[in-house]
């Protein structure tokens, strides 16, 4: 890879644009600070001015009042062509160029910038395959991938020359909602390696809640309605239009935040193939979960053992129920809550990437946590408490 | 003289006009027979000339005359409001007949080559100049948006995004001028300027010259017009598998 550049601040400095011929203002003193490698989307409902906020950024729109700082320089300062090429660009319609290949497309800021061919040719094969495309597809024109693939093509485009800033407008907006989802977990790993400080427009609030280190929710009228960590916004909304914008189900929405690693699980009674039930009866005292789970000798759950599997001397080698769903503890609240949900069952083992039980969630748990007001979201730090430790091993 | 060469030698008193019907005398004599194939293998040479020198008109027309027309498109590109006044201008050349055309500019370039380049090119003018516009205006604009916000300037977008999308229409227009020059050239001979026209005229009503003059001018028209339909492929070979999609 070609050695990164570091990414940069992008501050806007009470920021007004007023079109010709418009009496109202579509930005109106807008001021805020986006930190270096930091994703900040621009939300609001259509009409309310977040495109002209983006297209500031790289005088594709031109100021009217204030000033954009990238780093300490601004933009005003800069020559618009050399600026943009300083930026990554992606906008909903893609944008790819038909008559060049995947490839070319690609290459192209780096040729503006006046690469050799066989420098801009390698940079193209190293994003072709940080985004995962098929080798094969290199050659091809845009018109003959599908329109996930193009869109990849056009984050790999934007990101050719390193820029420090990156602009996307609506990159999803036009993909189906399963490629969606995919694209958005892709961009959001990608981001884990690159960060670059993105600006991001949405009009989708739960686009926003999932790419957005901060969320600018953009009123009507191109005011700054709220600025905040996605979690913030969710609690603490600033005024009616932003609550009215994150939705009633905003309580739910900040599930969509948090991993289950995040969160306190409870303990279940652990039991072994072969173990004397009786000892499983006493760890059954007091316990949390009401039921034993069965795991194997790594601790892998087997299934939930019943009553009837009780009844023997030892414990059974083939429990009476299933231990689905067995959920990962990376996995997303939201999702595990569905999970829980749609297979009818109160408890869920929870596992590490070895598949090795770290504690049970229930749905009670999760009720709780929608309860509590002072619950902290933003609190990513892993709450991992020790399974305990059968007897007897 | 027949009657058409009677009628049009006052019109253009340089070009020479004759007939030669006698020659022809043993092919005119079989009554219905519409081509002579043991006459035409005698007398072929009497239309390498013409045909060449049609060949090189029509090249010198249809280039000066795409030049022309795309420095206007690619100026009009810029000031839009030029669009409406070239297209009109173009439009009312094209209407002017080709023989008033001839004489218009006798005083200024008299008879010969000059002339008939300047009225070929002229006629091009509309059909070209039309299709570098629709082609231009017919580039997606989120192209030209993503193009600007790479940083590309305005001549960089023109030659780089626009043009090269806009070429199969670009093309598309060079086709239908050429087609038209190869069949208005024929007229030059008015001009004074040996193209095929000249022996079609010269012998009106002996049919193997007709279908040799004529053929060789409509054979000219569909090589030139394979030859661009070639490059355009050539030239845009993106378009192929948005049209296999379409079949």
């Amino acid at each position: 890879m070609e050695a990164g550049r570091p990414a940069a601040s992008v501050s806007y400095r009470n920021v007004t644009k007023r079109y010709a011929g418009q009496d109202d203002a579509a930005i109106h003193d807008l001021s805020l600070e986006v930190e270096a490698g930091e994703i900040c989307v621009l939300v609001g409902p259509s009409g309310s001015g977040k495109t002209s906020a983006l297209r500031m950024v790289n005088r594709t729109v031109e100021i009217t009042e204030g000033d954009i700082l990238i780093g300490d320089t601004s933009v005003r300062d800069r020559d618009p062509a050399e600026l943009r090429r300083e930026m990554g660009y992606v906008i909903q319609q893609i944008g790819l160029f038909p008559h060049r290949t995947v490839a070319e497309n690609i290459e192209t800021v780096p040729r503006l910038l006046g690469w050799d061919r066989a420098r801009a040719r390698k940079r193209a094969a190293e994003l072709l395959e940080l985004i995962g495309l098929d080798p094969g597809l290199h050659d091809r024109f845009p018109n003959q991938l599908s329109g996930g693939q193009q869109q990849r093509v056009g984050v790999a485009r934007a990101l050719a020359a390193d820029p420090p800033v990156m602009l996307m407008d609506e990159p999803f907006g036009a993909i189906d909602p399963i490629n969606r989802e995919r694209l958005q977990n892709e961009f959001l790993r990608l981001q884990t390696e690159i960060r670059k400080t993105v600006l991001f427009v949405t009009h989708d609030i739960d686009e926003a809640i999932k790419m957005g280190d901060r969320i600018a929710i953009i009123e009507q009228g191109g005011r700054l309605a709220q600025y905040a960590t996605p979690a913030e916004l969710l609690m603490a909304p600033a005024n009616d239009f932003v609550e009215d914008f994150v939705g009633a189900d905003r309580a739910l929405k900040r599930l969509a935040l948090m991993r289950v690693r995040d969160i306190n699980l409870w303990r279940a009674p652990l039991a072994f193939v072969g173990q004397a039930t009786g000892e499983v009866r006493a760890k059954l005292e007091g316990a949390e979960v009401p039921h034993a789970l069965l795991v194997d000798s790594d601790r892998r759950p087997l299934g939930w053992l019943s009553e009837s599997d009780l009844q023997a001397e030892t414990v059974p080698r083939t429990p009476d129920s299933s231990p689905e769903p067995i959920l990962d503890q990376d996995d997303v609240m939201r999702d595990a809550l569905a999970d829980l949900l749609q297979s009818e069952t109160q408890y869920a083992p929870v596992t590490d990437g070895q598949g090795r039980i770290t504690g049970v969630l229930s749905i009670e748990i999760i009720s709780e946590f929608l309860g509590s007001p002072e619950a902290k979201v933003e609190e990513h730090a892993a709450i991992e408490r020790p399974v305990e430790h059968p007897v007897g091993e | 003289m027949t009657p058409m060469a009677t009628a049009l030698a006052p019109l253009v008193g340089q070009v020479e006009i004759h007939s030669r019907t006698g020659e022809n005398a043993p092919c005119q004599a079989q009554q219905g027979k519409v081509f002579c194939l043991d006459w035409a293998i005698d007398n072929f040479d009497r239309y390498t000339t013409p045909l060449l020198n049609q060949l090189l008109l029509v090249l010198i027309a249809v280039a000066i005359g795409f030049v022309v027309a795309f420095a206007f498109a690619v100026l009009s590109h810029r000031q839009r409001w030029l669009i409406p006044t070239f297209t009109a201008a173009t439009g009312v050349l094209y209407t002017i007949p080709s023989l008033a055309f001839i004489f218009l500019l006798l005083p200024i370039t008299g008879l010969g080559w000059e002339t008939a380049i300047i009225v070929l090119s002229v006629y091009t003018l509309q059909i070209i100049y039309r299709n570098i516009v629709a082609g231009l205006n017919n580039v997606p604009p989120e192209s030209k948006d993503a193009g600007r916000g790479m940083g590309m300037t305005d001549r960089q977008l023109l030659w780089r995004v626009e043009l090269p999308l806009a070429l199969p229409e670009i093309i598309a227009g060079l086709r239908i001028a050429t087609v038209s020059t190869v069949a208005i050239s024929t007229l030059m001979v008015f001009a004074n300027v040996n193209t095929l026209g000249q022996p079609l005229y010269q012998q009106i009503d002996f049919k193997t010259n007709i279908v040799i003059a004529g053929g060789l001018s409509i054979l000219m028209a569909i090589v030139l017009d394979v030859m661009l339909l070639l490059a355009q492929r050539l030239l845009a070979p993106w378009r192929k598998p948005s049209m296999e999609a379409m079949t």
